[in-house]
């Protein structure tokens, strides 16, 4: 998949761009604001997202991820703080995440996705523990 | 009638009144000595006209027995009496009926005071209103108690208000200031981990991926632990049961083995969040064992336990694996922090190995964890 990371630590985005290299993905772009991840999003058309929610510019992380939405492009919200999401929103994978619990998550998200209508295959109860499922868990 | 006419005929009512009591007649006597302000007014006469007012009346009211004689009451009317009040009045004598009514009076210097004023009607034997009696009671002191009371209370009310939003504000101002440190605290366990992984990443030397592998481990182990904490809406608990189960899903699963198979006994077990650590951390190394000495290389199955059982806490792994030869040292390090954990919270530790199944039981009394745990 094209992935596309938004998070303002650069250490952290680093590092997840190399898990997400191992396991065999591609990651297109990294934002460290609201802006550049909508200018991102829309140059280079991810296939999925990563989304922190305290960004650069505060916690716009929110708003990126309505965007996405709007785009149809499917996303996770990459937080501490799982309150902070609004409810029947996205899915998110929190802080501090283990390695286990991301290759969990990234296994569950790319099987998911290579489902055309990957919505209908999405079951909340099936995703792994370090996936906090939404109602609409990684929604587009 | 003129204003002279008016009084004569006042006048002559009042002595009229008065000589049809016999001058020691005991009633006249205390009307005219009581400390009550009394007045007695004529209905018959036109306007109502005071035909009778005793000393009290005058010093209440500042007006001489004179200057009253032959005045309707109005004159102790002014710019603030309420004319809801007088209406009331007014309508109760045109209904012949007695009335009790509190009124803003003026006195003949212009000064105010409270009246609580109390009319009612005189009939004679035919049943006809001859007089109306009026007394007052000045209850200006009581009005302004009331008002003092009323002011002290609003006052505190205020102070009250002052307070509960200070106190509302610290308390949002604390609410913001753990939500940051748990943001920090959350943000840099994971940088912690993150630099472990990148220099594992980076690292060519299979001792050193390795050293940093199980570093990484136990940090995140750590991580996690702050993760369930502050997930749960009360931060001061942290389930025992449900961090084990997470734990040994996600370890497993990452193993990316068809040939393991998870059975659990879980239940709830909420403890302080003081303990939160050593018991997380034996959960860690009680599964993180099992996964060295053979499951990851060969499958097999694997029991956690977690519960309640006979007034004891017990954690409970078990594993049927095919055994593979594990690096000592990280066997040394493994079993330190089993044992250290353990000592810290109180617990025993008892392996048992029959054949290729391998429990490891770490038990403790309730009551070492007992504040606040449940099953």
């Amino acid at each position: 998949m094209n992935i596309l990371i938004v998070e303002d630590e650069a250490l952290l985005a680093l590092e997840l761009q190399s898990e997400l290299e191992e396991a065999g993905h591609h990651v297109t772009g990294h934002a460290m604001s609201m802006g550049e991840a909508v200018a991102l999003a829309e140059a280079r058309r991810p296939d999925f997202a990563f989304v922190d929610i305290h960004l650069r510019d505060g916690p716009t992380g929110i708003e990126v991820g309505r965007i996405l939405a709007r785009d149809n492009i499917p996303f996770v919200f990459v937080t501490g703080n799982l309150k902070r999401i609004p409810e029947d929103f996205a899915g998110a994978i929190e802080k501090p995440y283990s390695q286990n619990g991301l290759h969990n998550a990234l296994a569950y998200i790319s099987a998911l996705l290579r489902h055309a209508d990957w919505r209908v295959h999405h079951d909340p109860g099936r995703a792994p523990p370090g996936l906090v499922p939404a109602p609409a868990c990684i929604r587009a | 009638m003129s204003e002279d006419s008016h009084r004569d005929g006042a006048e002559r009512a009042g002595r009229a009144l008065l000589d049809s009591h016999v001058s020691e007649d005991p009633f006249a006597a205390a009307f005219k000595a009581t400390r009550m302000p009394m007045i007695i007014t004529d209905p018959r006469q036109e306007d109502n006209p005071i035909i009778f007012s005793n000393r009290a009346f005058s010093e209440l009211t500042g007006y001489s027995q004179d200057e009253l004689i032959g005045r309707n009451c109005r004159l102790l009317q002014g710019p603030d009496t309420d004319p809801a009040a007088v209406e009331r009045i007014r309508e109760a004598i045109r209904q012949e009926l007695p009335v009790s009514q509190d009124i803003l009076n003026y006195r003949k210097d212009g000064s105010t005071f409270w009246n609580a004023l109390f009319i009612s009607p005189v009939r004679n034997d035919q049943g006809d209103v001859i007089y109306f009696f009026a007394s007052q009671l000045d209850f200006s002191g009581i009005r302004h108690r009331e008002a003092e009371l009323a002011s002290a209370r609003q006052a505190a009310e205020e102070t009250v208000l002052r307070q509960t939003t200070d106190l509302r504000a610290a308390l949002e101002a604390k609410t913001m200031l753990v939500h940051e440190v748990d943001h920090r605290v959350k943000n840099n366990l994971l940088t912690i981990a993150s630099l472990i992984r990148m220099q594992a990443r980076i690292s060519t030397n299979r001792t050193v991926k390795d050293t940093l592998k199980s570093v990484l481990d136990r940090v995140e182990a750590m991580g996690m632990v702050h993760r369930k904490l502050f997930t749960m809406d009360d931060v001061a608990r942290f389930d025992v049961g449900e961090f084990a189960r997470e734990l040994v899903v996600d370890v497993v699963s990452a193993l990316r083995r068809d040939d393991i198979r998870i059975t659990m006994d879980i239940s709830p077990v909420l403890v302080p969040a003081n303990r939160a650590s050593p018991l997380a951390l034996i959960v860690n190394e009680l599964v993180g064992d099992a996964v060295r000495r053979g499951l990851k290389d060969g499958g097999g199955l694997i029991h956690v336990q977690v519960r309640r059982l006979n007034g004891h806490f017990i954690i409970s792994v078990s594993d049927t694996v095919e055994p593979v030869p594990v690096d000592p040292e990280e066997q040394q390090f493994g079993r330190l922090i089993l044992e250290t954990c353990a000592k810290q919270v109180g617990a025993t530790i008892e392996r048992e190995e029959r054949g290729v199944e391998t429990t490891v039981l770490v038990t403790l009394p309730v009551g070492n964890i007992a504040e606040g745990s449940q099953s």
